[in-house]
């Protein structure tokens, strides 16, 4: 009883937009429930000739290289040894952690017979890139999780779990990076067997390694655009500095996108181009609002030392990705005339999970040690409880801060 | 992969000569009696032509295809029964996850539901849009043509082959395409040169012979090639990928870890011994 009203008291000292945040999320879980006892069918514009609807394209296609910060910062900062980008990890952790855990929630729903997702597991086909990816995504998701078990042991202050965390640091880093190549690259190979029905402006043979490409600009663009909304609204500690070396990152990332995607489009392709002007469309924006703009924005210092216009650089950087997934996975799909509209509960269900992303974000960045985590301010050895460290190696008690 | 070829091109296939369809829809009778299949309410002159129901479902594995056309003057029909084409390599038993589809040796594709997670991949990948979905449901599973696996297991024809009185001819796949190319040579005027399904998607277990150029009779352009090849061209490649990543960037890391431990133990050393040092003087 207590407990419940020190959690409302807690609730109620927050923010307006918090409030609104958690209001969409409930409505969205209603929604997750109505589909539950109503079906697939009923509840949402799927039929025989879309069978994969917004669920697909957002919540698993989309959000899954949105939250790709997690695993290219880290191999950044920790197998090239950038330390000055440690401070942007952690916050680059949770975001990839909540990311994944909704994907899993999104693909959940999206299953015809979620009870059976564990059938994954046990019945193998490595032929199929659904499998790779769902392989993966168990994986990463359980990675990030390790990862973020940090901050939470510090702050309960669990020493003895954090001590084996620190010496699982790098092989982790590395496993984070490994695996989301394998299933960034793997969401490109879902739309290979889609031979006759992908238009030729994103069927390529090269479709995975451009999913893998624009995975990691996107996933530094976040974390940009994190950053500075965080440093804005969260009253967090600037980190300009920091933003400016990914911004000057992130040009030759989309520098070899374009290369790649030239290539792709002018030898590798076949089919018409120009056949449906509504494709064209789409393509050019694509690419000039969402992939030129932003090269040439990130190019200039002028844009990369400015807060405001760096952030619009990524955040059209990140436009131009979620409209090149739904080109992929939705629009780019030719169909006999029929149109795809997501339906009011598929909306709300997407719309509560993005939600439930910002608002969870916001909810462990004020109790969990997220941002406090900088090198220079806090001290990175372990609190010995034993007293082991020290008795051996008398004064080197932060034997533990280089693992 | 030869060995693989020589066992399809023996086991069961469909020769659907269209040319000799009168448009009965007995085939599609025949499938929902074996099949248990429920009734659809449809209407009369519901879309395009005369077919009903206006597409394969969840209740409908079969159905004939109508299209009126044009030749000499002359008013003319012409019909296409829709089916499971049973690949060769299908699309579908390649991308399920769960591996639910399975090609059989005696031909027919087969879905074991009791597998089966929902995922829908197969019909995003089926070239040819078969695999559909109990969207009536709130558990809903795939459902398509078996084949009448179960007939055939048991030495019968399927349901739809048994039932038409003059299109259909069920036999080995190599027979079959020997016997559509004995039409074609014998009867020239009377069939478009081409079988669709003996190359379509690497090879189907039901091939087609027709009047009418395929593509008016609404049948789709579909790839030669054999449809896993074309996602296997990367999966393939993912182990070495694995290795390649994890092991050069666990390499980078252990050099650009042991250069900051070295430059540390330097400075201790230097710090140390002048500290001992200060301590002699």
């Amino acid at each position: 009883m207590t407990a419940a009203r020190l959690i409302i008291n807690e609730i109620k000292g927050y923010h307006r937009f918090l409030k609104f945040l958690m209001v969409l999320v409930g409505l969205g879980a209603l929604a997750s429930l109505v589909r539950f006892i109503f079906g697939l069918g009923v509840t949402t514009n799927l039929n025989d000739t879309y069978p994969w609807g917004l669920w697909i394209s957002f919540d698993v296609v989309t959000a899954v290289p949105l939250a790709a910060g997690a695993f290219t910062l880290g191999a950044i900062t920790h197998c090239f040894h950038i330390k000055k980008l440690e401070p942007l990890v952690r916050p680059a952790i949770v975001t990839g952690f909540l990311g994944y855990s909704l994907v899993s929630v999104g693909l959940l729903l999206d299953l015809g017979q979620p009870q059976r997702c564990w059938h994954t597991m046990v019945f193998w086909n490595p032929h199929s890139p659904m499998f790779e990816v769902s392989m993966c995504i168990m994986a990463y998701t359980t990675v990030l999780f390790l990862e973020f078990l940090s901050p939470v042991c510090e702050r309960f202050g669990y020493h003895l779990p954090l001590r084996v965390l620190r010496t699982l640091e790098m092989p982790l880093v590395v496993a984070a990076a490994a695996i989301s190549t394998l299933h960034q690259s793997s969401l490109g190979t879902f739309f290979l067997i889609a031979v006759d029905k992908l238009h030729s402006l994103w069927y390529n043979p090269l479709l995975p390694l451009l999913f893998w490409i624009s995975a990691i600009f996107s996933g530094l663009s976040i974390i940009i655009l994190e950053a500075t909304m965080t440093h804005k609204w969260l009253g967090q500690e600037d980190e300009s500095e920091l933003l400016e070396t990914l911004a000057r990152i992130i040009p030759w990332v989309i520098g070899v996108y374009i290369l790649v995607k030239a290539y792709a489009l002018f030898f590798l392709s076949q089919g018409p181009f120009f056949d449906r002007p509504g494709m064209v469309a789409l393509f050019a924006v694509e690419t000039i609002a969402g992939v030129f703009v932003p090269f040439f924005m990130f190019m200039r210092k002028k844009v990369r030392t400015d807060n405001r216009l760096r952030a619009i650089a990524a955040g059209l950087l990140i436009f131009g990705l979620v409209l090149n997934r739904f080109n992929v996975s939705m629009y780019g799909m030719i169909h006999d005339g029929q149109v795809y509209i997501p339906s009011l509960v598929e909306t709300l269900v997407t719309v509560g999970i993005i939600a439930a992303e910002i608002l969870f974000f916001v909810l462990i960045a004020k109790y969990f040690p997220i941002f406090e985590h900088h090198p220079e301010t806090v001290d990175y050895s372990i609190p010995d409880h034993f007293r082991k460290i020290e008795k051996e190696h008398g004064e080197h008690g932060k034997v533990g801060s280089e693992a | 992969m030869n060995s693989d070829l020589k066992e399809f091109n023996s086991a069961a296939a469909f020769l659907i000569d269209m040319t000799k369809c009168t448009g009965c829809r007995g085939c599609q009778v025949a499938c929902k009696q074996w099949n248990q299949l429920k009734g659809e309410k449809t209407r009369f002159f519901n879309g395009e032509g005369y077919q009903n129901p206006p597409s394969m479902s969840e209740y409908t594995f079969t159905r004939i295809k109508f299209r009126d056309y044009q030749k000499n003057g002359q008013n003319e029909f012409a019909f296409y029964k829709e089916m499971c084409m049973h690949c060769n390599e299908p699309a579908c038993a390649s991308v399920c996850p769960v591996g639910a589809f399975k090609k059989t040796k005696e031909g027919p594709v087969v879905y074991d539901a009791k597998r089966c997670i929902g995922c829908r991949f197969c019909m995003v990948a089926c070239p040819f849009g078969v695999p559909k979905y109990e969207w009536s449901k709130a558990f809903p599973l795939v459902r398509k043509c078996t084949g009448c696996y179960s007939r055939i297991r048991e030495g019968l024809k399927p349901a739809c082959a048994t039932a038409c009185p003059s299109a259909i001819t069920y036999g080995p796949r190599a027979e079959m395409l020997k016997e559509a190319e004995r039409r074609i040579a014998a009867r020239p005027e009377r069939y478009l040169k081409k079988i669709y399904g003996k190359e379509e998607a690497g090879g189907t277990s039901v091939i087609y012979l027709t009047a009418l150029p395929f593509d008016e009779l609404g049948f789709k352009q579909v790839t030669k090639r054999s449809l896993p090849s074309y996602t296997w061209q990367a999966l393939r490649l993912v182990p070495g990928i694995f290795l390649t990543v994890g092991g050069s960037l666990s390499l980078l890391s252990w050099f650009t870890h042991r250069k900051e431990r070295l430059k540390k133990e330097e400075e201790q050393r230097q710090a140390s011994s002048h500290k001992a040092k200060e301590e002699n003087q």
